[in-house]
């Protein structure tokens, strides 16, 4: 086959503009049936962005573990993150900032038997949604919190975010950020998440499983998915292009089972993304809790 | 010096050397890719190529093609597909 | 039922257990927290869910959450907590998501006066949350209509696809009258939500109609929602063709249906040329001040509203029409006066007001009853 014969062309592939066709793009792909079929696409996001990846590494999860999709609910709240569920054929719900995970208990109490996976950024889930993380994780509901982690507020230009590393520039830190950036999974343990595990979409297959994992499992499942933004903290910092920093995300990052093999001293030291899984413990979820206190009340046994 | 003997000759030609074809089909749907030039750059046997200018990317090695899947699992836009072949 | 001495806020506690009410999130805030109490224990009896959220945008998101996922949903709160909800209130508007929000109003601003009433949230109801945007809200006189309204309003939220407000106040919610609540078995709403999948769905469609039926998530309609504003699909959108229809609808819906949701009551008499015009607590002080008018010979009309918003524009106008002069008495600075005043003229509206906890009184009414 020439190079030629391997791209298809924009006429054969469109009926109407944009839209997507059966063609045998979805035949050839089992998990592209997760994607809408009568969405626009390409999808709204920049040239190169992680957030793509991580819709990627998400619909293959979920066809992984053989979910219907009616079954499946998406809630997302506001930022370059949520703009994911739509692209995807479930159950999604568009939410405001950062509340997706107060809508997502709602929705999970309603109908536990779906699975609720809430779709955060790291502004949207910590910053004005720090709260409801906290909460959902205390009461250990059986939601995914998915937080990709791009270190800014990119859809509205990249202002500074609870991740933004110590230093870094962005537009409302013209002089460097000097706020202490949060560690997302060890807040998420702290508060009593009962699975929390870090990734990087240069680790996409790594993400496909914890995110396999996540959704399984019955209880407040963390992922965090890193992936900085080169338009807009990249560039301001000057970390080059998106395959730049895909790079410098192998480069930069370390196994959880490396970093726990450093000393102390190096432990401290350390500057690179630790990924990995650092927490798979069960504690009664909250629905099923809340299923039991009303099997007490009904049968009089208070 | 005793020379050496002969050697008999092969009856049947010597075996034809294995040619190793791609392992993996690639198709790449142009109007999804935003040419962020990932799946390029970290391609291992550099079978795509992308000239500055050009908007997507072309196959011009198919036939390394190791189907690892880097490509389609890391594009942003699902625009590159690779078929394991038999 | 037997007749019981019965608080306000409880009857709303029961009128929402008879509606079909299954799940309610809210967080504690004096005048309110009874209705959470009593929700607590009742809704496990009848297979329902409660929750106390952190706070309350998370309370407001929840029943929005909830009611998306097929149940019939509530929250109760006061001044400051309605504030916090405005957002989401908005957001349940415009992606046109049923629920009921209680708002046992109290003296205010801030942190006011916890345990005082006031009528001081009248126009946060219709303005605020940001945007243009319709909303429907209630507001009962008694505790027995504090239960018959909570069941109109979870009814009017699922007829049109609305978050209704239960507008009560502290005085309404804290008195206990003897009441016989209904049979709840005969209190039946209908069902306007599908509920078997198979059809083709397109979630907000402009035609025909103005309320498109709702498919709850999760039982065989996959569909977006989303607060940004949308296509008949579900799907953000900027384009002019499909914005203006939607909006056109959304905010038209109401007022297309204003003989089914302006729920008032007129007690004219024939040759009065002043009126007095109420809601809430504040009507019961224009009751009496009408009894003991009309005891005293005079001729006075009382128009009560029991729908706040959509402010009954045609009534009113009609009311403004017979008599010379409207008296309404309320407990703040004149908020539903404003409405009156818009659709009768400022000189046909006398305000007669009290922000500072107390009641307005019947001589105050009387007073202003004489000119």
């Amino acid at each position: 086959m020439s190079d030629q014969q391997h791209i298809l062309d924009a006429a054969a592939l469109h009926a109407e503009e944009a839209l997507i066709p059966q063609s045998d793009w979805f035949e050839r792909n089992e998990t592209l049936q997760k994607l809408r079929k009568n969405k626009k696409f390409p999808t709204i996001w920049c040239s190169g962005c992680g957030i793509g990846v991580v819709m990627g590494a998400l619909i293959r999860a979920i066809d992984h573990l053989g979910l219907k999709n009616d079954d499946v609910a998406l809630v997302a709240g506001i930022g370059c993150t949520a703009r994911m569920p739509v692209y995807m054929d479930f159950n999604t719900l568009h939410t405001t900032h950062g509340r997706a995970l107060a809508f997502a208990t709602g929705l999970k109490i309603a109908r536990p038997d779906m699975k609720v996976i809430a779709i955060m950024g790291d502004g949207d889930a910590l910053a004005i949604g720090g709260n409801h993380f906290i909460h959902a994780a205390r009461r250990n509901l059986g939601i995914t919190a998915l937080v990709v982690n791009n270190a800014i507020y990119g859809m509205t230009g990249g202002q500074y975010s609870p991740t933004t590393p110590l230093g870094g520039r962005a537009t409302t830190a013209p002089y460097g950020n000097i706020e202490p950036p949060f560690p997302i999974c060890e807040l998420a343990i702290t508060a009593g998440a009962t699975y929390v595990a870090r990734s990087t979409v240069y680790h996409a297959l790594e993400l496909d499983k914890f995110l396999a994992e996540a959704i399984a499992k019955d209880g407040f499942s963390v992922v965090e998915a890193v992936s900085y933004c080169h338009t807009t903290y990249g560039r301001l910092n000057k970390l080059g292009t998106a395959a730049d920093m895909m790079r410098a995300l192998k480069d930069d990052s370390i196994s959880k089972t490396a970093y726990d093999a450093l000393t102390p001293e190096q432990k401290a030291a350390n500057t690179k993304i630790v990924r990995g899984k650092f927490v798979d413990i069960d504690r009664p979820q909250y629905t099923a809790s809340y299923a039991n206190l009303v099997t007490r009340v009904q049968t009089g046994d208070k | 010096m005793p020379e050496a003997v002969p050697q008999a000759q092969p009856s049947s030609p010597p075996p034809a050397p294995v040619k190793k074809g791609p392992r993996g089909e690639v198709t790449i749907y142009a109007t999804w890719c935003k040419g962020c030039r990932i799946c390029v750059e970290f391609c291992p046997p550099k079978v795509l190529a992308m000239d500055p200018g050009e908007d997507h990317p072309r196959v011009v090695l198919p036939e390394k093609c190791t189907a690892c899947h880097f490509c389609d699992t890391h594009c942003p836009d699902l625009a590159i597909v690779v078929r394991k072949l038999a | 039922m037997t007749i019981k001495l019965m608080q306000g806020n409880e009857a709303i506690g029961w009128g929402a257990i008879a509606a079909g009410c299954r799940f309610y999130a809210g967080y504690p805030i004096t005048p309110s927290t009874e209705v959470a109490e009593i929700l607590s224990r009742e809704l496990p009896k009848v297979g329902g869910k409660f929750i106390q959220m952190e706070d309350e945008i998370a309370s407001m998101a929840a029943i929005i959450g909830a009611s998306v996922g097929g149940l019939k949903s509530m929250t109760a709160t006061s001044g400051p907590g309605f504030s916090l909800m405005q957002e989401n209130i908005g957001y349940a508007a415009m992606t046109e998501i049923p629920c009921v929000v209680v708002d046992v109003q109290r003296l205010g601003p801030s942190t006011g006066q916890p345990t005082a009433a006031s009528q001081g949230d009248v126009m946060q109801a219709r303005w605020g949350t940001h945007g243009d945007h319709p909303i429907i809200a209630l507001s009962p006189v008694s505790v027995r209509q504090s239960f018959d309204l909570t069941v109109r309003a979870f009814d009017f939220s699922e007829k049109y696809r609305t978050p209704v407000i239960l507008l009560t106040d502290e005085i309404v919610g804290h008195m206990r009258e003897p009441v016989e609540l209904p049979d709840f078995e005969t209190i039946r709403l209908p069902e306007y939500r599908l509920t078997q999948p198979g059809q083709e769905y397109i979630a907000f469609r402009n035609e025909p109609g103005d309320v498109p039926q709702m498919a709850s998530f999760g039982i065989g309609y996959r569909y977006h929602i989303t607060g940004l504003f949308h296509d008949q699909v579900g799907f953000p959108t900027q384009r002019l063709d499909e914005i203006d229809p939607w909006l056109e609808r959304v905010n038209t819906k109401l007022e297309k249906h204003l003989d089914d949701i302006r729920l008032l009551e007129e007690d004219d008499q024939p040759g009065a040329k002043v009126a007095i015009l109420s809601y809430g607590a504040s009507a019961r002080t224009g009751r009496h001040a009408l009894k003991l008018a009309r005891a005293a010979g005079k001729k006075v009309d009382m128009l009560t509203l029991l729908t706040v918003w959509p402010f009954p524009e045609a009534q009113v106008e009609a009311l403004g029409d017979k008599v010379e002069r409207i008296i309404v008495p309320e407990m703040n600075l004149g908020q539903l006066a404003y409405e009156v005043e818009r659709v009768v003229g400022r000189r046909k509206v006398r305000r007669v007001t009290r922000a500072n906890g107390e009641m307005v009184t019947p001589q105050m009414v009387l007073d202003a009853l004489e000119g």
